[in-house]
């Protein structure tokens, strides 16, 4: 098995159009969300987190935050490599309100244009989990030499289905995002677009060194702890890493009351002495699909630069787990984890190289 | 490069008439609000283990589903309810094709990597999946709405690499009834035919 590095990574979310951006926004005390509003009984104000970037044309903006996070990923330098893209909403948010007559095809086509990629192009959709799998996927092909190169490209943007639909199930909440919080009463959600250029032959600070992802449809909508712990011991078995190797974990922690209680459960049985944790949903809410790799670019920005997210909200003490205030003195190695829609359960583990 | 071997297949392009009533005999319920599009899914699914002789997957067997348009029907239902109000909160869960992956999963009582490509070739989820899956194999579907329906699902063992010869194929090839054998690399998709113990 040939080593994977994270030899890149592009960011644009709420916090700003870039990583050094988002950094900065971060080290100031994060950014404020706008809101929408929707229709009906269930409907009303929600705070969401936007990207502070403005275009009339929705296909436009996408191309241009597309291309942004590319560049700045070091896309230009692999483009006959393997590309994913990951998105839990496509470009749906272009077609509405009109019909959605057309093909996936297209739509990466249309991706392949603005990024001029000439490598074979994979699209992962498995709802909030899509860019950690389209990660494990890109590693994986990487690690058996049978790609040299990956860009793995997140894309969440602003739609009203999505909201609609997480306000309908009454998913959403009408402040704020509180992970594993006292007074905890639903999402957040937000717009990123990320990258993550992986690599055989050119090395840098992280190595990626493997993940799982367990689908348990007990639960559809949310999460169950056993499906925690044992999308856990798999990530740490295929990353040949035991239970006290692990220095943080970068949770989901959207601020759900059931969810964050199964993980909160799930973290405890998998590892007993919980590590460090840490969560990005209150900077820059949950970004469904991009949320895997726009983390990780954040979180090992973060790492490298020695800023770290305030925690306003009271813990809830009943979850027997906590946020780390401050970020931990080492971090050798960490995990990032996300939960999803679609009873999909992602943990990735990287190393400091 | 790993071989596969084909162990069970469901070709279903268009499924039989009485689909549904087969799915609902092989699930033990007639299923409700969960679209056409897993419905179609799961009866290609659950035919295909039964004729590899599965009543359970392992947990480290894995499931790749693709698809052209997936979910595009259930969809087009949410666009129009949101242009009212909020939609349906079964309708929007209709309109995200992991849910057929939970479906599946509760269904055969598994927990495992199940992963959807939107947009892949059969080729494309098999390279994919053959960077990843372990001794178990894998389920490897196929599914649309369109035209009728398509369901074809192969249920594929990696074996040793066969000495004969394999020939290129196309992605459509990959789901003929005398393809024994598939391996994939990055120049595509091979497959190989086995009549009577021998290759043709």
């Amino acid at each position: 098995m040939k080593p994977v590095y994270l030899a890149g990574r592009g960011l644009a979310c709420a916090l700003g159009l870039d990583t050094y951006a988002s950094l900065i926004a971060l080290r100031q005390g994060g950014v404020a969300t706008s809101s929408r509003a929707l229709p009906g009984e269930l409907g009303g104000s929600f705070p969401y987190y936007v990207i502070p970037y403005a275009q009339d044309s929705w296909n436009g903006r996408a191309c241009n935050l597309v291309r942004r996070v590319a560049i700045e990923a070091g896309a230009e330098k692999i483009r006959s490599g393997a590309l994913f893209i990951s998105t839990s909403s496509f470009d749906i948010g272009a077609n509405e309100p009109g019909a959605t007559n057309r093909n996936y095809r297209e739509f990466s086509d249309e991706l392949v244009d603005w990024l001029e990629w000439t490598g074979s192009v994979y699209m992962v959709n498995t709802a909030c989990t899509s860019s950690l799998n389209a990660l494990m996927a890109a590693h994986a092909l990487l690690a058996a030499g049978d790609e040299e190169e990956a860009l793995v490209l997140g894309m969440e943007l602003d739609n009203q289905m999505t909201l609609a639909g997480f306000a309908a199930l009454q998913l959403l909440s009408h402040n704020s995002s509180k992970p594993f919080g006292a007074h905890r009463d639903g999402l957040v959600l937000g717009e990123a677009v990320s990258a993550m250029r992986l690599s055989t032959v050119e090395s840098s600070h992280w190595k990626m060194l493997g993940g799982a992802n367990v689908v348990d449809g007990s639960q559809p909508t949310g999460s169950s702890a056993s499906a925690v712990v044992t999308m856990y011991q798999r990530a740490l078995a295929a990353s040949g890493l035991a239970v006290d190797a692990i220095d943080l974990i970068k949770v989901q922690a959207a601020g759900s009351p059931s969810n964050d209680r199964v993980e909160a459960e799930g973290l405890r049985e998998a590892f007993g002495n919980v590590p460090p944790l840490v969560s990005f949903k209150a900077v820059m809410g949950h970004t469904m699909g991009a949320s895997g790799v726009a983390e990780l670019a954040l979180l090992t920005a973060c790492l490298e630069q020695g800023v770290w997210p305030i925690c306003a909200n009271e813990i809830d003490e009943i979850l027997g787990v906590d946020l780390a205030v401050y970020q931990p003195e080492t971090v050798h190695h960490f995990m990032a984890t996300i939960l999803g829609f679609g009873g999909s359960h992602a943990s990735v583990a990287f190393e400091r190289a | 490069m790993k071989t596969f071997s084909i162990g069970g297949r469901c070709i279903a392009a268009p499924p039989p008439l009485d689909w549904r009533e087969q799915l609902a005999q092989m699930l033990g319920f007639k299923p409700r609000r969960i679209g056409t599009w897993a419905e179609l899914g799961l009866y290609g699914a659950l035919r295909c283990m039964t004729d590899a002789g599965d009543r359970r997957l392992s947990p480290d067997a894995q499931i790749w589903l693709g698809s052209q348009r997936g979910t595009y029907v259930a969809t087009d239902i949410v666009l129009a309810q949101i242009r009212d109000g909020l939609p349906m909160p079964l309708a929007f869960l209709q309109t995200q094709p992991s849910q057929l992956l939970a479906l599946l999963a509760a269904q055969i009582a598994w927990k495992g990597h199940a992963c959807f490509v939107p947009g892949g070739q059969p080729h494309d989820l098999l390279r994919l999946a053959s960077a990843q899956v372990g001794a178990s194999g894998l389920l490897l579907g196929m599914v649309d709405e369109m035209d009728g329906g398509t369901t074809n699902w192969l249920r594929l063992y990696p074996c040793a690499p066969e000495k004969e010869e394999f020939v290129h194929n196309s992605s459509e090839e990959m789901f003929l009834s005398g393809v024994s054998y598939l391996r994939v690399d990055v120049t595509g998709l091979q497959g190989r035919r086995a009549i009577q113990g021998k290759t043709e």
